[in-house]
């Protein structure tokens, strides 16, 4: 085991540039992973909690049948409640919500309209079911939150396509990196494994400095990305609280942690599997 | 131990065969010598026996197992049981004389308690125990060439491969070298001997075979120098 320390060190040390090249991408890619998931998470929190909120309302005609519409409402398979709330309530509830706009006993009549309120089982079906509402006979208008939700959904998913495909480029990216560290550091002692394998190693024996190395690799980028990212993070949220305090941040270290642990565990994966493979494919072309 | 049967070897782009339909049996426990001018093959045929090459037709068999299917790790046990000295000494330069010679019991895994004794005993036996710390590139050819004579015995092998491993030694050092590689013989190990040294083929009498341009065309069980 020393041996294949010493191996290893030598290796590393014999062909620095490559190492640190792929110690650099590895850093960056793991880095960027690490905002974008955080990012992501975020904006989940942001949405779902946005999400619950989404209420769909259809104002309905005078002359509207409300029972039977309530119905028909709740036989949709999108819909999760929907209730009637008659135009006496919606009145009451906006003398809640702006108070001293209405004296009471100011209005000789109700301008308002009784109204259906739905709720979705997933609000991405909004639109849908706000189709299906306006051709129904009695019913006016519909409203949600239109443009707001939708744009948060697909700004949402576009980051995480975005992101996470960048995400998948530099991985792959670090992937090659490390190929071809192993693959220079190999060739450079060419000469030493060529005797290697006359006198009998075993491919194990031979790939093990070159897999020890891809794993260091990957834990020591993955540590500094780590280092890197959990200070930052957290200031970067002090910030946000204090200016934008209603923004439901994360802010939970555990989680953060967890995922930054995620993250080294990949850093260590992706470094001794690439190796592995390079070293195997390397010794391959050589029987 | 050895078996060649109707063994040819063709080296890709090489105009004629390096061997051409060789047969050839080496028992257990035999000392044989390989002669031949330069380029008639000898090293071709030690390459096989080592599955370095493969026959282009024809089979080389160790202990009865044809070698042809041997692949990673079965390549790797096989040579294991094989000592051998290359024409080009192949030690690692950038490792000290006792390292090179350890690094046979690395490579076969034995614990690393046994290696100073096992190296200090074989080193003496080739006279060098004294340049244990020096790099390869400090000795003499004739001092590597005894390095990796003691790396190939180091490990105890049932066979040993010697490709000219006297090629640089004067007259008196082969002649220990020779007495150490029959003492070894001596001990039940096989020996394969490549030379073209007349006076060491004479000395020392062993079966002789002679290749000439890849044909086997002479195998002497009373030895002599006859090319
Ligand atoms: N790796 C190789 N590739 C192509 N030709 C080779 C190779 N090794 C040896 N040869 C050729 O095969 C023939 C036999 O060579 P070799 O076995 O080295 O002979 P010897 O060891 O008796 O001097 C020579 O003609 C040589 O040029
Ligand atoms: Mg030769």
């Amino acid at each position: 085991m020393m041996y294949q320390i010493r191996q290893m060190w030598l290796a590393l040390r014999g062909n620095f540039t490559a190492a640190l090249a792929t110690l650099t991408t590895m850093t960056l890619t793991l880095a960027l992973l690490g905002a974008v998931s955080l990012l992501t998470l975020n904006l989940e929190r942001t949405l779902s909690g946005l999400e619950k909120e989404v209420e769909v309302s259809a104002f309905l005609l005078e002359s509207a049948n409300d029972a039977t519409l309530l119905k028909t409402v709740q036989a949709l398979p999108q819909v999760a409640s929907a209730r009637i709330v008659t135009k006496g309530k919606a009145l009451e509830q906006l003398g809640q919500d702006l108070p001293g706009i209405l004296e009471p006993g100011s209005l000789e009549e109700n301008p308002l309209p009784d109204s259906l309120r739905l709720t979705l089982k997933n609000p991405r079906d909004v639109q849908v079911v706000a189709a299906q509402l306006k051709a129904l006979v009695g019913v006016e208008s519909v409203e949600y939150g239109e443009g707001y939700v939708d744009q948060a959904l697909s700004t949402l998913e576009s980051v995480r396509f975005l992101g996470y495909g960048l995400v998948l480029l530099l991985l792959l990216n670090s992937l090659f990196n490390i190929l071809s560290t192993v693959r220079v550091g190999m060739f450079a002692r060419r000469v030493e494994i060529e005797v290697m394998r006359l006198l009998g190693a075993r491919r194990g024996f031979i790939r093990a400095p070159y897999v020890l190395e891809g794993i260091v690799l990957g834990l020591l980028s993955s540590l500094i990305t780590a280092a890197l990212l959990y200070p930052a993070y957290f200031a970067l949220t002090g910030q946000l609280r204090t200016l934008l305090p209603s923004l439901p941040l994360l802010e939970d270290r555990r989680v953060v942690l967890e995922l930054l642990v995620g993250l080294v565990g990949l850093g260590v994966l992706v470094g001794g599997l690439g190796s592995w493979f390079a070293a195997n494919r390397y010794l391959r072309e050589l029987e | 131990m050895i078996q060649l049967r109707h063994v040819t070897l063709e080296y890709p782009g090489a105009a004629q065969a390096a061997l051409d339909d060789i047969n050839l049996h080496i028992l257990k426990g035999e000392f044989v010598y390989l002669i031949g001018h330069s380029g008639a093959g000898k090293s071709s045929l030690m390459n096989l026996i080592l599955k370095r090459e493969t026959p282009s037709r024809g089979e080389v068999y160790l202990s009865g197992e044809s070698l042809r299917k041997y692949r990673g790790g079965r390549v790797a046990l096989h040579r294991r049981r094989i000592g051998m000295v290359f024409q080009d000494n192949l030690l690692l330069q950038n490792l000290s004389v006792f390292d090179n010679v350890a690094f046979a019991l690395r490579v076969i895994g034995v614990p690393q308690r046994e290696w100073a004794a096992r190296v200090l005993s074989v080193l003496a036996q080739v006279g060098l125990e004294s340049r244990q710390s020096a790099l390869p590139r400090q000795l003499s050819l004739g001092e590597q060439q005894r390095v990796a004579l003691a790396r190939a015995v180091v490990s105890d092998p049932p066979l040993l491969l010697l490709d000219e491993p006297t090629g640089n030694l004067d007259p008196d050092t082969s002649g220990e070298i020779i007495r150490l590689v029959q003492s070894t013989n001596l001990r039940g190990t096989t020996v394969v001997f490549a030379t073209h040294a007349r006076e060491v083929v004479e000395q020392f009498r062993h079966r002789t075979l002679t290749l000439r341009r890849g044909k086997l065309v002479r195998d002497d069980p009373f030895g002599g120098y006859a090319l």
